[in-house]
């Protein structure tokens, strides 16, 4: 045989194999989708069957019912000020912490990074909670989302900002700016790679959190959707169409964002775990 | 410009947002549940809890419930870190060379471990129950024989567990290493080609070798991740059949249900215990066997 062959044969096995592999990803979301648009009598077959007729009304019934819509409200609530939060702390501290070069700061960036490998503690965290008065809060919620993604968040704006000539700051600084300028206006615009991976990161990471709002959230008032779609699925058990119109409504924003970030979410995972 | 002037124009106090919401809501709590672990302390007590000493631990490792939620959990971590490796590897050396689509079938793979385990949990709920895709595809293959209620017995219930965890994070793992095999030069296939080398070889002394950093980033991640496995868990079969696929997060949960909360923290203080423990251990192993690229 040969070696053009060979190489075109080898070219072709590992076709075979991806796409095989391909499937194994597919056919659960396939699944879901076509099912979120079939009838009661359709979808209890759970099959890869078409639907006989594309049923958006399904859609319309998940949304009208109000705990989806409100889990979703929720969710856009603790996220956006989670991550509002976690990038103004997270980047502020990361960037002095690296900066100064004294014993403190030190001291603090490895006070930080204990917490990539200390476990969240649920139950103490429920119990302070109920002492200040935060348990079944949205503020509650926020901050201990903010406060377990901050060591993310600090080291890799630290580890970055390393990576930006100090010259920079100097000369800013001889024009006179002040702290916040020197952060916000001048390093930041250079740090938005990392901007954007952190906020991508910490966006789906609140979002898909199902741990903290199981432990610190009483009300379904008030839960995010990850558990209005448990509870959800508890009611509806028979009713898969509904049940996949709800999954597939809860990881759609998840998805867009991967889809059209998908260059920063991946370098931003690798990169800050190879750091780590 | 001297350092002093300097930092001045980094002052400390801009860090304290971060200090005081990181120590008070992630710090705190970790350091109160080296107290309240060996205290009675339950919701009915919950501001008068009274020490007990090892009470707890004692509890703990009598029950045989916490034995088997500590021995899946181990099971658990440690299969799917190895499996997750070897597929995450092998996915990478595929989709690492020039074909048509490789940046599809990379965005496919990685897909998933951006979605929330709680909603793949319910959607594999909808693949494995007795009535579910699986059994339908078996039957419409003529293996019939073998369809079950994949979820109702601890053997294919746990194996299924781990499996859906794979499906997961695989594509996580592919990227690291995908990361890693970019970093090594050409150079060095090149001289092995020159000497005649099998790929075979060449994957063995070349490219094994020099992954290794990747191959630590990889096990200390998916290890950590999988001891602290939770919200597949629980959607998939809330620690059932019986107690079967209980792991610690669950027990945990369970135990907080009913209020208990002395011996619940006391379990995470456990859990926490077995992952510094076991990421210590796994990164001393590795990291000796890093070489200079």
């Amino acid at each position: 045989m040969s070696y053009s062959l060979k190489m075109k044969m080898n070219k072709v096995l590992l076709l075979v194999i991806v796409v095989a592999v391909s499937t194994v990803f597919i056919i659960p979301i396939l699944m879901m989708l076509l099912g979120s648009l079939k009838t009661q009598g359709e979808v209890l077959l759970l099959d890869l069957s078409l639907p006989s007729a594309f049923r958006i009304e399904n859609y319309i019934h998940v949304l009208e019912t109000g705990s989806i819509m409100r889990g979703y409200m929720n969710s856009l609530i603790t996220t956006v000020s989670s991550v509002i939060l976690i990038l103004f702390c997270g980047s502020t501290a990361g960037i002095i912490i690296s900066r100064r070069s004294d014993r403190t700061s030190s001291a603090l960036y490895y006070y930080f990074i204990f917490g990539l490998t200390a476990t969240f503690n649920t139950v103490t965290t429920y119990a302070l909670m109920l002492k200040l008065n935060l348990y079944g809060t949205y503020f509650g919620v926020i901050m201990v989302f903010t406060a377990i993604n901050l060591s993310f968040a600090v080291l890799t704006f630290s580890s970055f900002v390393k990576g930006v000539p100090r010259e920079i700051d100097e000369a800013a600084i001889v024009d006179g700016s002040g702290p916040f300028t020197l952060i916000f206006r001048i390093l930041m615009p250079i740090l938005k790679p990392v901007l954007v991976t952190n906020l991508i990161i910490a966006a789906i990471g609140v979002w898909n959190n199902f741990m903290v709002p199981l432990y610190l959230m009483n009300s379904s008032a008030k839960m995010t959707i990850p558990l209005t779609v448990f509870n959800f699925y508890g009611l509806y058990a028979r009713d898969w169409q509904f049940v996949f119109a709800a999954l597939t409504i809860t990881i759609l924003p998840v998805v867009v964002l991967y889809l059209c970030m998908q260059r920063y979410i991946v370098e931003g995972m690798t990169a800050g775990a190879v750091k780590g | 410009m001297n350092t002093r002037k300097l930092n001045r124009s980094y002052p400390f106090w801009m860090t304290s947002p971060a200090i005081i919401i990181y120590t008070l809501f992630f710090i705190v709590p970790i350091f109160a549940s080296f107290i309240y672990s060996f205290t009675n302390w339950n919701m009915n007590s919950i501001n008068s809890p009274v020490f007990n000493g090892l009470d707890n631990f004692r509890n703990l490792f009598s029950d045989g419930v916490f034995f088997r939620s500590l021995s899946n959990t181990l099971l658990f971590a440690f299969t799917t870190t190895i499996l997750k490796t070897v597929v995450g590897l092998s996915l990478a050396v595929i989709v690492v060379q020039k074909f048509i689509g490789n940046s599809f079938f990379r965005t496919l793979f990685y897909m998933p471990s951006v979605l929330s385990p709680m909603i793949v949990g319910l959607l594999f709920t909808a693949i494995l129950k007795q009535e579910g895709l699986m059994n339908n595809i078996l039957n419409s293959i003529g293996l019939g024989q073998l369809a079950r209620d994949w979820l109702g017995n601890y053997g294919t219930a746990m194996f299924w567990i781990i499996a859906i965890e794979i499906w997961m994070w695989a594509g996580f793992s592919m990227f690291i290493f995908i990361s890693g095999l970019q970093a090594i030069s050409k150079d060095y296939y090149e001289a092995a080609d020159m000497e005649g080398a099998s790929a075979w070889l060449k994957f063995r002394s070349i490219t094994l070798p020099l992954l290794a950093p990747s191959f630590t980033v990889v096990t200390t991640l998916n290890i950590t991740g999988g001891l602290k496995v939770f919200d597949l868990v629980y959607s998939l079969t809330g620690g059932g059949p019986g107690f079967d696929t209980q792991v610690l997060n669950t027990y945990t949960y369970r135990a907080f249900g009913m209020g208990l909360l002395g011996k619940s923290s006391a379990s995470v203080l456990i859990l926490s215990f077995v992952v510094v423990l076991i990421t210590f251990a796994l990164n001393k192993m590795l990291k000796s066997r890093e070489v200079d690229a």
